[in-house]
């Protein structure tokens, strides 16, 4: 056991004395972290544990649904099981697999087994060790577009699952299908929200 | 729509036959029903007819199960025009399959293809400006390729007539270089793209910045509707909006009863009769059936799109033509270009976080060229000139993956707009070089047995240093308008990437050194006219589109007096 490990657990202590949770709420988060309650279609179940973890770190729920909440770690395994080819869909389970392996270098446990503060302590430092995307022009990135990494990667299309689905698009997002119209200039208080199309 | 030709083999004879329905396929039908012909039009491809063949045209992103993206065997039927990064399932379905219809790039060239009708015109990017002076006197001024047959006056009146019925939204400028066309209301610009313009404008003696012109509806017209600022053009529009052979020109030749539309039909060869000294017809094969059938006409048009009209050309041999249709000249094939594309420089803007817009306007700001207009602003590095597209507007959620941030405060943030960014993007002009070109390669036969095409074709030193210009003057001009985390690119793509191919069946004053006369007729085969894009004789700066649009209707009314004449 590491330092990190030991403060965890004091941590941990002290956290379910203040909040005591009662014994159904303990059932419940136990069965989030350690159960799926979806089939995957393409991910192990190892593998989709992390993906749920992943975007919930990412995405979490607040005033607003997280990421579980619009089911983005689903529609990411269907993405990887429909649109990516073979060479692709080998590269997310290495790399999934490996994110796991640092965690356990480094945690003794998989990222999704991790409590709160060490899921973002890893990935606080993914995002420093990760490239950037190149801003595009026309749907195509300008200039010369270096691997960004798979953190990098995974949250771009996290954020896209999450902000491109229906309870977002509808209902969060400021939705206009259909303008009728283009204006220019107006109030921002006038939209709210950044528009969802 | 169209009275349509699909298996009727008792109609093999019209006046005219048209190849090609894309957007000079659509107004050479158009003009010649209205003129009276009996017209066939012979397309390649399946049949789209408008708003009923439109499948996407509503959907949202999560109306689609993967919200846009495209299996892996879809995407592999788009390797080539893949590259541009705009075939996703939301059009996928108006790009051609590029495993069935290869070719081979000796040099790189992404070679977008659209087998349909209404072919591009459904896809295209609809920015119409006309031609000036500068552009057809350049090749006489600078002795690059061979002089242009004609000059700006004979297609003035063209551009206004195609220009009211096609419906140009745009903003008088007074500029002789790039002509104001007759406009339909301009659209907007947004807070930022005036402020920017007025800093550029201000900082920069003789640069412009405008709202692009472009065919689209900002009022209703001949029944079309305006556009609904939906930004989804390129599914096809439910109200007719922008300009495409399915919304505007086929519905008014089929109005003249003259119409008959054969789709699949693959035109293997134009038939010359060596006693007329004349085309009589077309041969096809039928792409569904593999079966071959004849057509006759007193007049062709090739409209199949700059690079499979002269396909089309170097296939249609006899004892006269051995090298093609009208290859006297030897330069059917040459002297192909495109623009350059994707070179500029973008940045964000500060102070006008209060600000916002509202509708997905299809449209950018255009700078029109501004090197080499006259000895004041003559370059010492480089011929011809660039504009610039480009746009401002404000960073969505998409801006997220980049920030070095996470979680529940993060992810609220990315429900409001991000900051303003603005970008523009140059168009260079390609010289005419008679060593970029597109041959026969009879070793490579397409699945109907048709020998597919070469393309060896390269922008060398004075475009490349037009893109160098570019680079410098977009940061430049972006610096001194005060945006910062300003980014200057060059992704240094191959020609294609501008989809605006144009060349080789060029126009020119004489037999011998090119295909085409200023009518639009092969020299030496009158009966036969070639007004998409293979007829370009230079390339201009600005986009080529509305060009051919008035060079066809010009052509078609010159075909349809010669024929009253019986001069054809």
């Amino acid at each position: 056991m590491n330092r990190r490990n030991a403060l965890r657990k004091t941590a941990l202590l002290a956290g379910s004395a203040v909040a005591a949770p009662s014994l159904f709420s303990l059932l419940q988060s136990c069965k989030q972290q350690n159960r799926l309650e979806w089939t995957p279609q393409f991910l192990n179940e190892d593998q989709a544990r992390f993906i749920s973890s992943f975007v919930d770190t990412l995405l979490p729920r607040t005033d607003t649904p997280g990421a579980l909440d619009v089911k983005t770690d689903i529609f990411l395994d269907l993405v990887f099981a429909k649109t990516y080819d073979t060479k692709a869909q080998e590269n997310v389970v290495s790399e999934i697999n490996k994110f796991n392996d640092d965690c356990k270098a480094g945690f003794g446990k998989v990222f999704a087994d991790l409590n709160e503060e060490d899921k973002k302590a890893v990935l606080k430092k993914a995002e420093s060790e990760t490239g950037k995307f190149n801003p595009s022009v026309w749907g195509t990135a300008v200039g010369k577009q270096e691997p960004v990494g798979f953190y990098r990667s995974l949250k771009s299309m996290a954020i896209w699952g999450y902000f491109s689905s229906e309870e977002i698009g509808l209902n969060h997002l400021s939705y206009d299908p259909v303008p009728g119209e283009y204006k220019g200039c107006i109030p921002l208080s006038d939209v709210g929200n950044t528009w969802s199309l | 729509m169209a009275n349509f030709n699909i298996d009727a083999k008792q109609d093999m004879t019209y006046d005219a036959i048209v190849i090609g329905s894309g957007i000079s396929g659509g107004w050479a039908a158009k003009e010649l029903c209205e003129n009276g012909l009996k017209t066939l039009v012979l397309e390649r491809g399946r049949l789209v007819e408008h708003v009923k063949d439109y499948p996407t045209m509503n959907l949202d992103p999560w109306d689609m199960e993967y919200r846009g993206s495209l299996p892996p065997e879809v995407r592999q039927k788009h390797t080539k025009g893949g590259r541009s990064g705009f075939i996703g399932e939301t059009n996928e379905h108006f790009h051609a399959n590029d495993l069935e219809n290869p070719y081979t790039e000796v040099k790189p060239f992404m070679w977008v293809r659209a087998h349909q009708i209404g072919g591009r015109s459904i896809l295209w990017g609809k920015q119409c400006y006309r031609w000036s002076d500068l552009d057809f006197e350049a090749n006489a001024k600078d002795g690059y390729g061979v002089d242009w047959p004609i000059r700006y006056k004979d297609l003035a009146p063209w551009y206004t007539h195609v220009e009211k019925f096609a419906g140009i939204s745009g903003e008088t400028l007074g500029l002789p270089h790039l002509p104001d066309s007759h406009f339909l209301p301009p659209m907007e610009l947004n807070c930022v793209e005036k402020h920017v313009k007025s800093r550029i404008e201000k900082e920069f003696q003789g640069r412009h910045m405008i709202i692009g012109r472009v065919a689209h509806l900002t009022e209703p017209l001949n029944g079309r509707g305006k556009c609904q600022f939906r930004n989804r053009c390129d599914r096809g529009c439910p109200y007719g909006a922008y300009f495409s052979s399915n919304a505007v020109t086929l519905p008014a030749a089929n109005a003249t009863g003259n119409l008959t539309i054969r789709p699949f039909s693959i035109v293997q060869s134009i038939i010359y009769d060596e006693e007329k000294g004349k085309a009589t017809g077309v041969r096809i094969i039928d792409a569904e059936t593999s079966e071959v059938f004849e057509y006759y006409a007193k007049i062709i048009f090739c409209n199949a799109s700059t690079l499979s009209t002269t396909q089309i050309l170097l296939n249609s041999t006899s004892n006269r033509f051995p090298n093609g249709l009208g290859n006297d000249s030897g330069e059917l094939g040459h002297n192909l270009m495109d623009h350059t594309y994707r070179v500029g420089a973008m940045g964000k803007v500060d102070g006008f976080d209060d600000q916002y817009y509202k509708g997905r306007r299809p449209n950018g700001i255009y700078i029109p060229r501004y090197v080499n207009l006259d000895e004041k602003t003559k370059s010492d590095k480089f011929l011809r000139g660039f504009g610039y597209q480009g746009s401002g507007g404000r960073a969505n959620w998409s801006a997220g993956a980049n920030r070095e941030d996470f979680g529940g405060d993060f992810k609220d943030s990315l429900m409001k707009p991000g900051p303003w960014e603005f970008f523009i993007t140059g168009f260079a002009e390609c010289l005419p070089y008679h060593e970029n070109k597109v041959y026969l390669d009879k070793g490579n036969l397409d699945k109907w047995g048709q020998p597919t095409l070469a393309i060896d074709c390269e922008f060398k030193e004075n475009e490349k240093a037009m893109n160098r210009q570019i680079r410098i003057d977009a940061k430049e001009m972006l610096e001194r308008a005060g945006l910062r985390d300003i980014v200057d690119f060059d992704n240094e793509h191959e020609p294609g990437y501008g989809i605006h191919e144009m060349g080789t069946a060029r126009m020119g004053r004489d037999s011998k050194t090119s295909v085409l006369n200023g009518n639009n007729q092969v020299h030496s085969c009158k009966n036969v006219f070639v007004t998409d894009g293979a007829c370009m004789t230079s390339s201009s700066c600005v986009n080529p589109s509305l060009t051919y649009m008035a060079l066809t209707a010009r052509a078609a009314n010159h075909a349809v007096s010669e024929l009253k004449k019986n001069n054809l």
